[in-house]
């Protein structure tokens, strides 16, 4: 029951607060209202029973609220008084679509640096409470609450429009918006071992509020991305064995992946093919849906996967593809030719603190028989990571080969 | 990203070689800094150590771990305070730094928190 209210008010959080901005403006003032509303909700109703109309039950205590906030202050008392009537306006779904789409590319906007839009988007569409946000990211909740009134301070001061950016500008706007999703959903999925086990919320707030954007603006790039979350978070249980060991792709015991949700990501990206022109999440929700179509590592399809890296390369080139690119070479063409791939990216700047060219370098030499070299190159990657699990992982890797060498002084 | 900002330095030395004003000032740009780093919602957590000397190093001797005084390093100069902050960027971080060393005319460190998320 609990469960559910919960999840009733995080879909109507985005809807009541888009109708309220929309009718008061003041997105920080609202923002606050209907916070307050959510938390009166979630104390209330699971005694009192769900009212009839939920949604016009939350906009009406959130708008007593801001009432009462402009009470307290008398420059606004005018202004109270020309808003007669506080019952918002009832809008059609097109139009409650409209703003909360609006309410999203304003928490998206390419002025907040991205620590802000995370946070203002799982609290203002996703309606997370602030402590809750600061658990995701473990920071203190004083922390967060500071970094959310500042991004909404640079929302009233940078006089951001409530309102969906015009035609020319849609498409750059929408592409922020992705990326955050995509932030908010990698944020989770880093911790499902180790010290977060809070964080996985996040891949399934990340996975709830693409679904909601996806709904809102069906096109190409947006399934992509809610097919790749899909795709990828499937594999999750099997990702991390029961001793949080982090587990490769190739090791992992595919009867734990999450049948429904790879079914659901097959489908979402069947219905994107033809799409023009096909972007990079649909590129990579592909290559992620032919790893989990693969019902063994060895039935795994490279030379379809390496097509798709190289098409990937081309809609959207940088290091971490060509690196990628580099182990389906290896998988198709053999070790060698993955490893001269590799060998191209040894003087890219952007690469030289990646510990991901010298992990995948580490693996193709122990592919290719170099026992040494694998060893110095999975060391090399272990110092460079900043993430515990693949710290651990890398290491274990280097010390099973040591075992496996000669040993030096004989 | 959250990163670990580290000062080094020996209390002593200071409390010779630096005169009452400078101490004033840098207490007060300290509290700025932490002030600013608050309210920008950046800080994660700070904190001031004792000077190395009052240091106690837990060694492992003939099979026990015992204590002694000091500090484990020889040099003169130890760990005297952090400042653990959650950023955007490594240049972010580089900038915090920054502004500190600018004052205290030290090098400083910056060192990025383990547990970031794995690419996929």
């Amino acid at each position: 029951m609990e469960s559910q209210i919960e999840s009733l008010l995080r879909e109507l959080a985005p809807q009541v607060l888009g109708a309220m901005v929309r009718r008061h403006g003041q997105f920080d003032a609202c923002e606050d209202a209907v916070q307050e509303a959510l938390l009166a909700a979630a104390l209330q109703w699971p005694g009192k029973g769900v009212p009839d109309n939920p949604r016009s039950w939350l906009a009406t205590v959130a708008s007593r609220r801001l009432v009462d906030e402009w009470r307290s202050d008398t420059a606004r008392r005018r202004r109270e008084e020309s808003s007669a009537s506080l019952e918002l306006p009832v809008r059609g779904q097109a139009a409650q679509r409209d703003d909360t789409l609006a309410l999203l590319f304003m928490c998206c906007h390419p002025s907040l640096s991205a620590p802000s839009q995370l946070a203002l988007t799982l609290r203002a569409v996703g309606g997370l409470t602030t402590s809750e946000i600061a658990r995701a990211f473990m920071v203190p909740e004083s922390t967060m609450a500071q970094r959310i009134s500042r991004a909404k301070e640079r929302v009233k001061s940078e006089g951001m429009r409530f309102d969906l950016p015009p035609a020319d500008e849609r498409a750059p706007r929408l592409r922020v918006v992705l990326h955050v999703l995509y932030l908010i959903f990698n944020e989770g999925y880093a911790a499902s071992s180790g010290p977060g086990v809070l964080r996985t919320d996040l891949t399934t707030e990340a996975i709830r509020l693409t679904r909601m954007v996806h709904q809102l603006v069906p096109e190409g790039e947006v399934a992509g991305l809610l097919a790749l979350m899909l795709l990828t978070d499937a594999r999750r249980k099997a990702r991390t064995d029961a001793d949080g060991w982090l587990v490769p792709l190739a090791d992992q015991q595919r009867d734990l992946w999450h049948r429904p949700q790879i079914d659901e990501g097959i489908a979402l990206l069947t219905s994107t093919l033809g799409t023009v022109p096909i972007g990079p999440y649909q590129l990579q929700a592909a290559i992620a849906a032919v790893h989990d179509e693969a019902s063994s590592d060895s039935e795994t399809d490279w030379p379809q996967i390496l097509a798709l890296y190289e098409v990937l390369e081309r809609v959207a080139p940088g290091p971490v593809v060509t690196l990628n690119r580099a182990v389906a070479v290896a998988m198709v063409h053999g070790p060698r030719a993955g490893l001269a791939l590799l060998g191209t990216l040894d003087a890219d700047d952007r690469m030289a603190h990646n510990h991901r060219l010298e992990a995948v370098r580490g693996h193709l030499l122990e592919l290719a028989g170099d026992v040494d070299g694998a060893r110095d190159a999975y060391l090399k990657a272990a110092r460079m990571t900043v993430s515990i699990p693949e710290q651990r992982y890398l290491a274990l890797r280097a010390a099973r080969l040591r075992q496996l060498a000669p040993p030096a002084d004989c | 990203m959250k990163y670990m900002i580290m000062t080094f330095g020996s209390a002593e030395v200071a409390l010779a070689t630096m005169g009452r004003e400078w101490m004033l000032e840098m207490i007060q740009f300290m509290r700025k800094l932490d002030d600013d780093l608050v309210k920008s919602g950046e800080m994660v957590s700070n904190e001031g150590l004792a000077d190395g000397s009052q240091a106690k190093t837990v060694r492992f001797e003939n099979g026990v771990p015992v204590a002694t005084d000091g500090p484990f390093a020889e040099a003169k100069e130890s760990l005297v305070g952090y400042w653990i902050v959650d950023v955007d960027s490594e240049e972010r971080a580089i900038e915090i730094a920054s502004r500190i060393v600018a004052f205290v005319k030290a090098p400083i460190e910056v060192r990025q928190v383990m547990d970031a998320p794995p690419d996929f």
